[in-house]
């Protein structure tokens, strides 16, 4: 069985990071990085994931610019977003641009993880 | 100044602006304020334009009854002296007309008495007298012949005089009369000098100035100067009587004067040519006059009875005034109170919105941490403090998940996220909310009643967001029956009652679609009620961990984004009840909405 590929893309390193070894402890090939740039550059190496994390509120490139560039990079990669802001009104945008999820922080690791493999999935 | 807020002394239009007096006593100064301006306004004039009229119908009638008084006493002037004129041109022409020696024979004397007396009812007897005074004949009914009058003032009078009229006296007949007398210088056969004298009672006066009297006329009399009344007088005592008279004329003027209490009446007095007498005649005064005193009544009477008009109209309208102005005071005072409260929410969920997403991404770094922590530990089965670990690293996740549900509490008061707006049936989300408490209720002793109205109109709303608005109070309701129970339990060491929530549904005007939601439970003080849709406030206590204080502050905003309303109404040992309204959906106020 393939190992599924996650990019997480977060500011925030500290929860990036913890967040990458907890999905790698449940199976997961997992890399994080703190800004659009990074996430860009990764998708254009070797390692694809099928699916990127992605921060909502970013300094800048944004999370919906980034969604964006993900999209247009390769439409088949599956983009959640996970954010703290409260602003749904971003999620229905970044719905309507093909974003998978948008899911907010604090997250239970077990509804992540399902939200994963249900985006890999589809 | 200092106000008495008891009473009525401070100023009636200083209160008004004065923040010390109570709302009640403000708008009672405004009342009687605006009752006074306009009571001013109209009864001012009106009273001015009395007075006026007042005055110059008073001044009209003093002219009238002056110019009247002059007209009777020249009327009266010219009727004695003409009665003076032809009595003195009798006695004139009786002496003109005989001799001495005629005169003196005593039965031509009595016979000339006799013409005379019938023409002159009032004369009482005539005597022809000689220069040395010493009367010789007489007739009349006293025994006067031989009588002398050498000492009599009039007799002297009459000897250098041609004819002398004499004031009223006794005499020697011991009644008043008086007395004309006319002298002849004598031939050679008589006396140097001759006096006929008649003498007339002074009842002809009365008689004859009686006889002129009118109804106008108070009283009509004759004094002279010695102040003694030569005819007798209505009012002031019979003839010779003392009477005092203030202005007299001294030539043939006539004098007026206004006497009496308030121009009660007019007194004109002349002087009658060559008699020793002055005229007096009171005339009636404006005061006295029927007109007058119509006109009196008239004026007062329509005077009261405007003032009473228009001053029950103004007391009424003053009130009505007094009353709209209040009504639309505390109507923009509570719109101003809402608005500033809604701005408060608004604030407050902006603040609490900011908060949130602030706590949102330290919390998930917390939460991840202590999740890898778990992860690893649980890897680890020869760690020697596993079990406590994964213990406390659990109530760290706890911990974390109550933060979240706050903040995503505090997220969604906050957030304007777009609502699908449908078409819902009430009391569809009433029983639907009906059907997730049932169970819990029941295992609370409480029972839930529904009281539906049937065939209720749609309302246009978000099916879940209602949903949540219904399940709050719902669950506020069950929480506060159940809380005060267990109180009662604890204190009184009985189970207490059951609880019981009534839910209705009704349609107000066709407007309005209502749910009533009341509970019995232990109520609100009125303190509180102010405070339940702030967020965090919460009377639940931390004990059942299950009080964010975030409930009611989210219905609150939900509703008002329908375009609903809640109202709150408790009574502490009674119950509370919610009151939520929605408009009834149209098409009409569909497309108003949209415009």
């Amino acid at each position: 069985m393939e190992i599924i590929k996650i990019l997480i893309v977060d500011d925030e390193i500290e929860f990036g990071s913890t967040l990458a070894e907890r999905l790698e402890l449940r199976g997961f090939s997992v890399k994080a990085v703190s800004c659009a740039e990074e996430a860009l550059t990764i998708l254009k190496s070797d390692w694809l994931p099928q699916l990127v994390l992605l921060d909502l509120m970013m300094p800048g490139i944004d999370g919906l610019t980034t969604l964006d560039l993900i999209k247009k990079h390769d439409p088949r990669i599956q983009v959640i977003i996970l954010t703290g802001h409260g602003a749904t009104e971003s999620g229905i945008i970044g719905m309507k641009r093909g974003l998978f999820d948008y899911l907010m922080k604090p997250v239970d690791i077990g509804e992540l993880v399902s939200k994963i493999n249900e985006a890999c999935k589809s | 100044m200092k106000n008495n807020s008891s009473g009525s002394s401070y100023l009636l239009f200083y209160g008004i602006n004065n923040k010390d007096l109570s709302t009640k006593e403000r708008y009672r100064c405004m009342r009687n304020s605006m009752l006074i301006a306009m009571l001013a306004i109209t009864l001012i004039p009106m009273a001015i334009i009395s007075g006026i009229n007042f005055t110059q119908f008073r001044k009209h009638l003093q002219n009238e009854s002056y110019t009247n008084t002059r007209l009777s006493m020249e009327n009266a002037r010219a009727a004695t002296n003409a009665y003076m004129e032809k009595t003195k041109a009798a006695i004139t022409l009786v002496l003109e007309s005989h001799t001495f020696e005629e005169l003196a024979d005593q039965q031509q004397f009595d016979q000339i008495f006799r013409q005379l007396k019938e023409e002159h009812p009032g004369l009482v007897d005539i005597g022809l007298i000689a220069s040395d005074g010493i009367q010789i004949t007489y007739a009349g009914p006293y025994k006067l012949a031989g009588k002398d009058y050498n000492n009599s003032l009039w007799f002297h009078k009459a000897l250098t005089r041609k004819i002398y009229v004499s004031e009223v006296f006794t005499g020697f007949r011991n009644i008043p009369h008086f007395v004309i007398a006319t002298s002849k210088k004598g031939s050679t056969a008589a006396p140097d000098y001759w006096v006929l004298r008649a003498s007339i009672d002074s009842d002809t006066l009365d008689h004859f100035l009686a006889s002129g009297n009118t109804g106008a006329l108070e009283d009509i009399f004759l004094i002279n100067d010695s102040n003694k009344l030569q005819s007798s007088s209505r009012y002031h005592g019979t003839v010779l009587e003392d009477f005092q008279l203030r202005n007299k004329p001294k030539h043939d003027e006539i004098v007026i004067s206004e006497e009496g209490k308030n121009g009660g009446f007019y007194r004109a007095v002349t002087r009658i040519p060559y008699t020793p007498w002055l005229l007096v005649l009171d005339h009636q005064g404006y005061v006295q006059r029927g007109d007058w005193q119509s006109f009196k009544r008239g004026l007062m009477l329509t005077l009261i009875s405007c003032s009473l008009v228009f001053g029950c109209f103004i007391l009424l309208f003053s009130a009505f005034i007094a009353g709209k102005i209040r009504e639309s005071d505390e109507m923009r005072d509570a719109l101003l109170s809402e608005t500033e409260h809604n701005n408060k929410l608004a604030s407050i969920g902006r603040l609490a919105a900011g908060v949130a997403h602030e706590i949102n991404n330290p919390l998930a770094i917390i939460g991840e941490k202590a999740g890898l922590m778990q992860d690893l530990i649980e890897m680890d089965h020869d760690f020697h403090y596993r079990e406590k670990f994964i213990r406390q690293l659990s109530s760290l996740q706890d911990a974390v998940g109550r933060a979240r549900t706050i903040t995503h509490r505090l997220l969604g008061f906050a957030r304007r996220m777009e609502t699908s707006l449908t078409l819902v049936h009430l009391n569809d989300i009433i029983r639907e909310v009906f059907s997730f408490l049932e169970k819990e209720a029941a295992y609370n002793n409480i029972h839930i009643l529904l009281q539906l109205q049937k065939e209720l109109p749609v309302i246009r709303a978000d099916h879940g967001q209602l949903q949540q608005v219904v399940l709050n109070v719902v669950n506020n309701a069950i929480d506060a029956i159940h809380n005060d129970m267990v109180a009662t339990d604890n204190a009184t060491e009985e189970i207490s009652n059951e609880g019981e929530i009534l839910v209705t549904s009704q349609c107000e005007d066709n407007k309005t679609v209502q749910v009533i939601i009341s509970d019995t439970g232990p109520g609100m003080s009125a303190d509180t009620m102010k405070k339940i849709f702030e967020p965090f406030f919460t009377t639940k206590g931390n004990a059942e961990k299950k009080g964010t204080g975030l409930g009611l502050s989210i219905s609150y905003g939900i509703i008002q984004k329908l375009g609903g309303k809640i109202e709150v109404n408790s009574e502490i040992g009674v119950g509370t009840t919610f009151i939520i309204s929605f408009p009834v959906y149209s098409e009409r106020s569909e497309n108003n909405g949209n415009n």
